[in-house]
């Protein structure tokens, strides 16, 4: 079918993500993790049947690119995205 | 409404118009030069031996050995296609083609024509005619249309209703998601067998096992996006064709031929000094068969040298020789001519240059390829939600 709708951009990728005890993630999409270069926390529309609660984590993968990370916390899953 | 008309196994029912005879026999489409030897659509007859369409040819043989092979003819397709389509659009419905064999479009503009949903649907399938055995479905939404499409019998008009939606799809097979081979096999391993059961688990879990496919699966098992069917721009009958009293495979003649064609094409009044923008070039081959290429223009252009330049390569593409060629205009851009400039276009110039671009990339890549990017909330935390990607196909 013909891809004509109006998307978001941005929008977040499914990733694959082995995270570590401290919940910061060792392995982006079977790539290990150098450093996690930074972290912090997205809470809104609390107020709505549709919350936001996004622990991010911008990290540099062992091939030097630098990826954003963030675990989705209502679903419980990974997605890539660039913050 | 979204209607969808489909006719299923296209291409078979276009190749065997000049052979109706095989219709009745066990046939099936051969597989394609080059590629994996899977069985194309199947005829009734070969369908009720045991043959079914990608299996592997020597499956089939070995299930039925009398098995006609019927070789593929795009020329036929495409022009037997394009006689379904045009039957449509004389009929008043500004057609969006999918693929060969599927189209759909609104019904909203002829409802008060023909008096309503059923009798325009009605309308439509007259003007394909029976000989096609079309179906359609008729839905709010694009996937539901076609999904209901895919389950009417020939002939069959099935609507199905805003609140009916979710339980119409619900027990219908997974097939029908635009799935690769590897897909199904995964969501069967896992005990997936309908549309309702993939639905019913959570959107996270699935895109987070099935990624991106995966989760836009979820959303057509839901039943898609409400997006418009935007009707194409009716295409220009234009087109040149050489015969050869024999059958001819030197390349230097096949160039001959199409340089002499293309002049003839240029010179046709219903061009209007309009240039190319997208043409194709067609032959049928001595043994029955034919061949079809496609070509979208770097810039729409009227200059023959540039035409014989573009178009010339693709005879080398010939699998045979060939009795007949063929060379149609499928696209004319809209203006006359392009007056080139010694300093750098600004302003409007520079606009309408721009706006040309993108009607050629539209032509070379179909519709909805040419997006804008609005801002609508800028500050927003939320990545996502800072901009839409909005088609720009006026």
């Amino acid at each position: 079918m013909g891809s004509s709708a109006v998307g978001r951009l941005n929008a977040p990728r499914p990733a694959l993500v082995e995270a570590g005890p401290g919940g910061a993630p060792k392995v982006v999409n079977r790539e290990f993790v150098t450093l996690v270069r930074e972290e912090w926390r997205v809470v809104d529309r609390w107020w709505t049947e549709d919350p936001v609660d996004r622990r991010y984590f911008e990290v540099v993968l062992e091939s030097g690119r630098n990826v954003c990370v963030y675990r989705d916390r209502e679903a419980g899953c990974w997605f890539a995205q660039n913050a | 409404m979204v209607a969808c008309l489909l006719i299923p196994g296209f291409e078979l029912r276009a190749a065997l118009r000049a052979r109706p005879r095989l219709a009745l026999v066990p046939a099936a489409l051969a597989p394609e030069a080059g590629e994996e030897p899977l069985l194309g659509p199947v005829t009734a007859a070969a369908d009720a031996v045991g043959v079914k369409p990608g299996m592997r040819l020597g499956e089939a043989l070995a299930t039925c050995p009398s098995l006609v092979l019927v070789d593929r003819d795009p020329a036929a397709v495409e022009r037997e296609w394009e006689g379904v389509l045009r039957r449509l659009e004389d009929a008043g419905f500004s057609v969006d083609p999918v693929e060969h064999g599927v189209v759909a479009f609104e019904t909203r503009g002829v409802e008060r024509l023909y008096g309503g949903v059923q009798p325009a649907l009605e309308r439509a399938l007259a003007a394909v005619g029976t000989t096609w055995d079309p179906r359609v479905g008729a839905a709010s939404r694009r996937f539901t249309a076609l999904a209901a499409a895919s389950v009417a019998r020939p002939g069959q008009i099935l609507l199905v209703g805003a609140q009916e939606e979710q339980g119409f799809l619900e027990p219908l097979p997974l097939s029908l998601l635009p799935l690769s081979a590897d897909r199904y096999a995964e969501l069967e391993g896992l005990g997936l067998r309908r549309l309702g059961e993939l639905a019913r688990l959570p959107a996270g879990a699935v895109a987070e096992r099935l990624g991106v496919e995966g989760r836009n699966a979820w959303g057509l098992a839901h039943g898609g996006r409400k997006t418009k069917v935007r009707g194409r721009r009716p295409a220009v009958e234009l087109a040149e064709t050489l015969s050869f009293p024999e059958a001819v495979a030197n390349e230097l003649t096949l160039r001959r031929a199409l340089g002499s064609l293309l002049e003839r094409l240029l010179a046709r009044p219903e061009r209007a000094g309009r240039p190319f923008r997208k043409l194709a070039v067609a032959a049928r081959l001595v043994d029955g068969g034919s061949w079809r290429r496609t070509l979208t223009l770097r810039d729409a252009t009227a200059e023959p040298a540039r035409l014989r330049a573009a178009l010339g390569p693709k005879l080398g593409e010939l699998t045979a020789p060939i009795v007949e060629l063929r060379v149609e205009a499928v696209e004319l851009a809209e203006h006359t001519g392009q007056q080139l400039a010694l300093v750098e276009p600004a302003g409007e110039d520079a606009s309408g240059r721009l706006r040309e671009g993108l009607k050629q990339v539209r032509a070379s890549t179909g519709t909805g390829s040419v997006c804008a990017v609005v801002e609508v909330a800028p500050w927003s935390r939320i990545p996502e939600a800072r901009a839409l990607v909005v088609p720009r196909d006026a």
